[in-house]
């Protein structure tokens, strides 16, 4: 990971540019989806984010079971900061959802299996942020958060299976099929190369999180010697 | 010592307390007294209606009485300095926080057994014919809580603004529970009277995985 | 194209999404890294 800083800077302008390309290709390469009309294209980024979100909470549990098993700081920063870059995609797919079921469904927003699980999901990770938040001391933080984590993370599929079964008398979610249901190979494309790009900023942006509380660590960890330092001071001044 | 019998004495000394302070059972039992009347009132519902909203009314009034109740669970440890000799009695750390679980679900399984009656009677639906299948459910609902909570109270105990937080930890996570609690009962108080397969199972499953979670992760909850 | 302005909606907030996120970080790193800056000049000023 020792890349200079001017290729991290290249890394991010490669994504964005990438970003471009995929809403070109999704604006005018993917074919008009035919029952749906061009509202489906919505699909290439409303689930290539919500399976890339799906993804951060999973890296978060394993990073808190490497915590536990370790007690080493930097599975923590890991933790956190896929929890949150995860948070991050998760509202994308809360946000984009709704606009795609309005003309679709005729309403914004539908108690729809996939739809309610983003929303537990998210109820969830704010959980944990907020439990980090609030808890004060580092180290207790780290290991508390960390059987949050877990907590949460094995939570998911039972959600994903109590909120399937509860929406079992309405029609399924309108996902225009995996990639085994004879999509377009046009939008296969599309979609993978949207997903890799969208994987590729959730990269970068978990490591400048990563960063962040690298450094927080770092500062809080100059500020105790500082104070040490000068309590160590003003104790002389106090004997003299 | 066994992990059966140290958990049993834990559970004995909660017991214990309670009794000689009914703190927890009193508050408890006014609170989900106090719901029943209120949603009456917000909502005055007809006999067809009550049918409709009572298993979500029963579950989120035992929710948030567990929650309540949940709170004291470890701060009352802590307060009375008695943690860190639990920590340091020479057992299981599981033990302890299985004591603390069977706890709490006896003492909301009791008020369960006091209040669905009057559920009953104050929205006028009868549940004489189910109320051995509708404990049942209650109860393995009522376990997954105990355990979730417990633990999550253990974690919480240490933080700022502990009593908001342990609702918005816990809430969350009993989503699953709270789905399927309500739709078997939903399904128990419909004409069939009986109870999907899925819903007990789902039910089931979160306590089973959630209670070898807190078996596996006891060791770090319970250390200073 | 039917519908394009809730498509064109949907793409952008998340691109909105993403990017203010990552200015937020962006932002607290800085802050961050200049205090760490401070420190050391004032640790290496007494030392």
């Amino acid at each position: 990971m020792k890349l200079g800083k001017t290729a991290w800077n290249l890394a991010w302008w490669a994504v964005a540019i990438a970003l471009a390309v995929a809403g070109y290709t999704i604006f005018f390469v993917a074919p008009r989806e035919l029952t749906m009309g061009s509202i489906q294209r919505i699909f290439y980024f409303h689930a290539s984010t919500g399976i890339s979100a799906y993804l951060c909470f999973f890296l978060s549990f394993l990073a808190s079971i490497g915590y536990l098993a370790s007690r080493q700081p930097r599975w923590d920063w890991m933790a956190v900061s896929t929890a949150e870059v995860g948070l991050a995609f998760d509202t994308v797919v809360l946000i984009t959802g709704p606009i795609w079921a309005k003309p679709v469904w005729g309403t914004w927003w539908v108690w729809d299996a996939r739809l309610t699980l983003a929303f537990i999901v998210e109820l969830l990770y704010i959980a944990y942020l907020l439990l980090r938040r609030l808890s004060t001391e580092i180290d207790r933080r780290a290991l508390i958060s960390a059987v949050f984590g877990i907590f949460a993370f094995l939570d998911v599929p039972l959600a994903y299976f109590s909120v399937r079964w509860w929406r079992t008398e309405h029609p399924g979610p309108v996902i225009a099929g995996g990639p085994n249901n004879g999509l377009d190979p046009r939008m296969w494309h599309v979609f993978a190369f949207t997903w890799l790009a969208l994987l590729a900023l959730m990269i970068l942006m978990i490591r400048d999180r990563y960063r962040l509380e690298a450094m927080r660590q770092k500062v809080n960890d100059w500020k105790a010697e500082e104070e040490l330092g000068l309590d160590v001071a003003e104790g002389k001044e106090v004997t003299q | 010592m066994s992990l059966v019998r140290s958990a049993a004495t834990v559970l004995a000394k909660e017991l214990r307390v309670e009794l000689r302070t009914h703190d927890l059972t009193n508050t408890v039992f006014f609170f989900v007294l106090m719901i029943a009347g209120l949603f009456s009132f917000a909502f005055s519902p007809t006999a067809s209606e009550s049918r409709r909203i009572l298993p979500g009314l029963i579950w989120m009034a035992f929710f948030f009485a567990g929650t309540l109740m949940l709170q004291l669970c470890f701060v009352r440890e802590q307060t009375n300095d008695t943690l860190a000799a639990l920590r340091l009695a020479p057992i299981d750390p599981f033990a302890i926080l299985l004591g603390k679980i069977l706890a709490n679900f006896a003492f909301l399984a009791a008020t369960e057994i006091v209040f669905v009656p009057i559920f009953s009677v104050f929205y006028n639906v009868s549940v004489g014919d189910v109320i051995g299948q509708l404990l049942l459910v209650l109860f393995l609902g009522t376990f997954g809580l105990a355990v979730v909570g417990t633990v999550f109270s253990a974690m919480s105990a240490q933080a700022r603004m502990r009593e908001l937080l342990l609702p918005l930890l816990l809430l969350p996570v009993l989503a699953p529970v709270l789905i399927a609690g309500v739709e078997a009962t939903s399904e128990l108080l419909a004409a069939g009277h009986s109870v999907g397969r899925v819903w007990l199972s789902m039910l089931a499953g979160f306590d089973l995985i959630f209670t070898t979670a807190t078996w596996l992760l006891s060791g770090y909850l319970v250390e200073e | 194209m039917r519908n394009f302005w809730s498509i064109l909606g949907a793409y952008l907030a998340a691109w909105a999404i993403f990017f203010v996120y990552s200015a937020t970080v962006g932002r607290r790193l800085t802050r961050l890294e200049e205090e760490f800056r401070r420190l050391k000049d004032r640790a290496g000023r007494q030392g």
